[in-house]
């Protein structure tokens, strides 16, 4: 996330998103209501559930649009992925670099 | 009602917390190459955890007794505002996880930080900076520990240990010590890590049997849901006011929103957050868990609601003291409702959930005592045995700390107690969060900022007095100076923080007073598994100093 690379769409997305996902769940004057009610719970209550499926969507799409622009960013760099790479039989060789 | 002791719910209650404990320490010895004796085996179990149980692990510092007992308790007692707040406090949380802990994960990776402490000493080149963050760390973790504390004794209490005279009233808290003690001191992390499994496993059979059970024993949530809001809008005999808030009306809105966003930036400055973060594979870990995480929260605000369920059931909180303790609400409702055999099963699970996350938290404070405070300050050429030896002392005391908390505090909201760790550990983030992104904040800066509002923080937390039990720390909110609205005490601090720091730097800045050495690069902050430089956990520690691994 450094200025070059602030310009990607895939990090402004995803800090849209992002931003979205903290800032609107805590709007309390717009869901601090009782109607209308959903089986049995007041509005106030399953919306703010509701809640932890759309944070959990746009967390998701986020992590898959950064991952994206990372590997695009480390392959261009030259480095290796990784997820791949185990412990002890991918260290990363000093030559490559 | 209940002031014998229930022998079947006793009985399966220490079967399975022996078994448990048997398990936990059969794991340890099968997966340990080394010595307990080393502080690196005894304080992160070793090796690497992956990023499964990792997942467990975060987990588990949710599904704590903050969740099954203090929250409900909160909402029993008064409502939306003091405890559904935990709702949209773990929704925003992870989205501010994964803007900033990769970036965390990759410097500590590159540099060898095993805690906040660390990358702020790296950072900023300031021990006393790194002090700070080090004392804010230990200090906070003991009431969440008390927390905790208070958890088990409301499950063994309930079941009918303890008695009305002043050696047996606190006969289920000592027990509830005993236990923690005896097991921390011998297993280290690698034990509550195995454990977590068991752990989450019998709470999520707990929830759902609770969840799906009980609104339709108690008439259906339609009234349970009723029950709540006629309580909630009776008078509170003591102040006149109405009772809780069923619904936050205008005046709450400001504490609603602080309350969780306060939580919510200091849930990932807790060290032992922090030290399960580092112990993922990759930098992407924590950004893939933060995007599952949330189903955690899901279940978490279901069992807010069992607090609404106890209004509905009527229970009797009345401890074995005489007086109400709203904490007793969930586990009366399980005795209550509950055949004997299964109220005894949830008890289990309460108790090791309170056990399991209260090891991981002292022990969490007692490596930050022994790395930052024993090592950087006292004895730096301590030998890996006499490492141990002081983490495990520190961590003893630590719990004695939490001790102190359960009994000089008012305890009628237990989720106070997380609050006001809250209020402190807060004040940590400007020079760790904002120190991942910018070094422009001044050392002495942040120091002082931090100071200001640790005594803000703290003296209006000790104003705020309870109407009922005339005792101080009564509460975490507090009136935003110069205004009538109640906010989180821990958010207004930290706004203080950083417009001190702020003014502070322009100002030594201009004066040019000496600024620190940082040591870290800006390429640190997004290196990953595999690049050069960059180490997994075990091979920090080995480096990291005097402390050895012999594995």
């Amino acid at each position: 996330m450094s200025r070059l690379s602030a310009v990607r769409p895939a990090y402004w997305i995803s800090g849209v998103l992002l931003v979205v996902a903290v800032v609107v769940p805590l709007l309390v004057p717009t869901y601090a209501k009782a109607d209308p009610h959903l089986w049995g719970f007041p509005f106030f209550y399953w919306y703010q559930l509701m809640w932890v499926f759309l944070s959990a969507i746009l967390v998701s799409i986020s992590y898959r649009l950064l991952r994206a622009e990372e590997r695009r960013r480390r392959a261009a760099q030259g480095l290796g992925d990784p997820e791949a790479a185990d412990a002890a039989d991918a260290p990363v060789k000093e030559g490559d670099q | 009602m209940n002031t014998s002791v229930d022998w079947v719910q006793l009985i399966i209650v220490i079967v399975i917390f022996g078994a448990v404990t048997v398990m936990g320490f059969m794991a340890s010895r099968w997966r340990s190459a080394g010595h307990l004796d080393n502080l690196d085996e005894w304080g992160l179990g070793g090796r690497n955890f992956g990023t499964f149980v990792t997942w467990f692990l975060l987990g588990g510092d949710l599904y704590t007794a903050y969740t099954f007992i203090a929250v409900p308790a909160a909402m029993y007692a008064t409502g939306a505002i003091s405890g559904f707040f935990a709702v949209p406090y773990t929704i925003v949380a992870y989205p501010i996880v994964f803007i900033f802990m990769a970036r965390l994960w990759s410097v500590s990776h590159r540099n060898g930080y095993v805690t906040p402490a660390d990358f702020v000493s790296g950072r900023y080149g300031s021990k006393a900076l790194s002090l700070a963050v080090a004392v804010t760390g230990i200090l906070a973790l003991m009431p969440y520990i008390a927390l905790q504390l208070v958890g088990m004794q409301a499950v063994f209490e309930t079941m009918g240990l303890g008695g009305n005279n002043t050696l047996a009233k606190d006969l289920p808290l000592l027990i509830a010590f005993a236990v923690l003690a005896a097991y921390t001191y011998s297993s280290g992390l690698r034990a509550p890590a195995m454990i977590a499994f068991v752990k989450d496993f019998l709470i999520y059979v707990v929830i759902l049997v609770a969840i799906f059970y009980l609104p339709h024993v108690l008439g259906g949530w339609d009234s349970i849901f009723g029950a709540a809001k006629e309580k909630m809008a009776k008078p509170n005999p003591v102040t006149g006011k109405p009772t809780g808030s069923f619904i936050p009306g205008n005046a709450g809105y400001v504490s609603y929103w602080t309350l969780a966003l306060g939580s919510a930036m200091a849930l990932f400055m807790y060290p032992h957050s922090v030290t399960a973060v580092l112990s993922t594979k990759t930098r992407n870990v924590v950004r893939r868990n933060a995007a599952i995480l949330p189903a955690y929260s899901l279940l978490l605000g279901l069992l807010a609601l069992l607090g609404f369920m106890a209004i509905k059931a009527n229970v009797n909180v009345k401890g074995l003291d005489g007086l109400a303790n709203p904490q007793l609400a969930i586990p009366r409702l399980f005795d209550q409702e509950f055949p004997s055999w299964f109220a005894g099963i949830a008890f289990a699970a309460i108790a090791v959930g309170a056990l399991v996350p209260a090891a991981i938290m002292s022990i969490a404070a007692a490596n930050l005592f022994t790395r930052n405070i024993y090592r950087a300050f006292i004895k730096p050429s301590a030998s890996p045995a006499e490492e141990a030896k002081v983490s495990k002392l520190a961590s003893l005391l630590v719990k004695v700390g939490a001790l102190v908390f359960v009994l000089a505090m008012d305890k009628t909201i237990a989720l106070n107690l997380q609050l006001l760790g809250g209020i402190w550990i807060l004040q940590t983030f400007p020079a760790i969060v904002v120190g991942l992104y910018t070094r422009w904040f001044h050392r002495y800066a942040l120091l002082t900022g931090w100071a200001v509002a640790m005594v803000f923080g703290t003296v209006s937390a000790y104003n705020v007095v309870n109407p009922a039990t005339k005792k101080h720390f009564g509460g975490s909110l507090a009136n935003i100076p110069f205004t009538n609205t109640p906010a989180y005490i821990a958010l207004t601090a930290f706004v203080l923080n950083v417009l001190v720091v702020i003014v502070l730097t322009v100002l030594f800045r201009a004066l040019k007073v000496p600024d620190g050495q940082d040591t870290t690069h800006p390429t640190d902050y997004l290196a990953d598994r595999g690049d050069p430089g960059v180490k997994d956990l075990p091979e920090i520690l080995d480096d990291g100093g005097a402390a050895t691994a012999k594995s």
